[in-house]
């Protein structure tokens, strides 16, 4: 038996935005044991929510991750308003969904980006994150933040979007769409790209399950599994259905989100021809009352999943959020050993890791 | 309201998850509530395709052992590392056991999800 090496990958890694570590035991540069080790980035974001008042708890959920933070905010809000329940004007749902998939599309590219950088593949990371800047600025133009948007609130959104920056943002859409569309094409056929992530990092879809996986992850594995069928929003009436692959490997997760990016447009177009005009606030009346709810929301990295107990005051006494990476990170574990030491960096990014979501 | 719950006790647990593996459910999360004298831990599973959630909760003591359920979901890990050290749940055989240190450091405050604790860095103030 060739001698046995435990290298740490991270917490500083070209691959990892974030902080995390993982413990590779390898032998002839085969992986044999991964054990993955958090805890850089923990903010007891849960136990701060509990002292805050429930309204201004959204500002604090949204910056539990910055790519995420739109979604954090919104499916906060969705959680909270299922305590009492109460209702949110249609026009909120439709805006909201439409931030939500801006925000997916945003992430999508960001996350196609970084896998050409880590590929090598530098002119089409930059060409990636060109076309990224122009949906921020979209963002911009109409939360007026790049990163943390707060357009939620508890009974629908605090902004609205005009008819002039409707017609703009329809525009822009299509021009991204048409750019990222022929972008994806030569990902997707590139032979460099192909032979670093065909067969790699390969999750059977009884493996995907068990594991707990969830997102386009789990997607990517053959399974139909997507929370935005859960017909909380209005995705229903936009004709969603989830994007599959059957491959399981690094090359099939990639796939997912980028079909996953496109769609977002489409959706946000849909949402867009079929969006009502009226109000997009309804005040909440009194108090979260004593009770408790469970929610999931489809994040850019997967199910994300959210606890509300309300106590009959202002302030909530638990709040409860995993966020899709807690649960991608155990696949890992399964993944890893058995692949080459050089795949190791392609194959974690794969599941499109987001260490300040895990930790919060 | 929770949907789809069952109540549990620590000693029927690991009878109920297997029942979930056998049927390919997924393994969501757990949720653990401080409620005084005792622990509320809730185990949330879902089955893949689908929507629903179900729920499996038990009530123990702060004293007491709970098996893990990582020998039937290794996915678990995490969470059932998470509900110790927040709360200190003393959860028995973890697969992989960071013993209070996977989000927490050495001079961190110990069991700071606890409602007698407040937060800032020095639990209890």
């Amino acid at each position: 038996m060739a001698p046995r090496t435990v290298a740490p990958f991270g917490p500083q890694h070209p691959v990892l935005p974030e902080p995390i570590q993982l413990k590779i035991t390898y032998e002839n540069e085969k992986v044999v044991d991964v054990v993955p080790a958090l805890g850089y980035g923990h903010r007891g974001i849960e136990k701060a929510c509990e002292l805050n008042e429930y309204p201004k708890n959204i500002h604090l959920i949204e910056r539990i991750c910055g790519i995420c933070s739109c979604i954090h905010g919104i499916s906060y809000c969705e959680t909270v308003e299922r305590l009492w329940p109460m209702e949110v004007p249609p026009r909120a749902k439709y805006l909201r969904v439409i931030y939500s998939e801006m925000s997916r599309t945003h992430s999508h590219l960001l996350w196609l980006g970084l896998l050409c950088d880590a590929l090598g593949f530098e002119s089409m990371f930059m060409q990636f994150w060109r076309i990224r800047e122009k949906v921020l600025d979209l963002l911009e133009m109409t939360s007026g933040t790049r990163v943390t948007h707060s357009v939620s609130v508890v009974g629908g959104v605090r902004r609205d979007i005009d008819d002039e920056q409707e017609k703009i943002i329809i525009r822009e859409l299509r021009e991204v769409r048409q750019e990222a569309e022929a972008l994806i094409n030569v990902l997707a056929s590139d032979p460099t790209v192909k032979a670093r992530t065909v067969g790699k990092g390969v999750l059977t879809k009884e493996q995907a399950i068990l594991l707990g996986t969830n997102g386009p992850h789990l997607r990517a594995s053959g399974v139909k599994e997507d929370c935005r069928m859960l017909g909380m929003q209005v995705y229903d009436e936009l004709g969603f259905e989830p994007i599959v692959e059957t491959g399981g490997d690094s090359y099939a997760r990639a796939l997912v989100r980028a079909r996953e990016t496109l769609q977002a447009i489409d959706l946000q177009l849909e949402a867009f021809s079929k969006m009502p005009k009226g109000e997009i606030f309804e005040r909440p009346k009194g108090r979260p009352p004593a009770n408790e709810v469970s929610y999931r929301s489809e994040q850019c990295r997967g199910e994300c999943f959210y606890y509300a107990k309300g106590n009959g005051t202002q302030n909530l006494e638990r709040f409860r959020v995993r966020t899709p990476t807690f649960s991608n990170i155990p696949s890992l574990l399964v993944m890893l050993p058995g692949s080459e030491l050089a795949d190791v960096p392609v194959i974690v990014l794969s599941i499109d890791p987001c260490i300040s979501c895990t930790e919060r | 309201m929770i949907e789809n719950l069952k109540e549990i006790t620590k000693d029927t647990l690991l009878s109920e998850v297997q029942k979930f593996a056998d049927a390919k459910a997924r393994f969501v999360v757990t949720v653990c509530n401080d409620l005084g004298d005792k622990l509320e831990a809730t185990y949330y599973f879902n089955y893949s395709p689908g929507v629903e959630m179900v729920a499996l909760r038990m009530v123990v003591g702060k004293d007491e052992e709970v098996p893990s359920i990582s020998g039937i979901y290794l996915c678990a890990v995490l969470a059932e590392n998470e509900m110790f050290e927040q709360y200190g749940l003393k959860v028995k055989d973890i697969a992989i056991d960071f013993g209070g240190l996977m989000l927490l450091g050495n001079g961190s405050p110990v069991t700071p999800m606890l409602k007698d604790k407040a937060a800032g860095g020095k639990g209890g103030e």
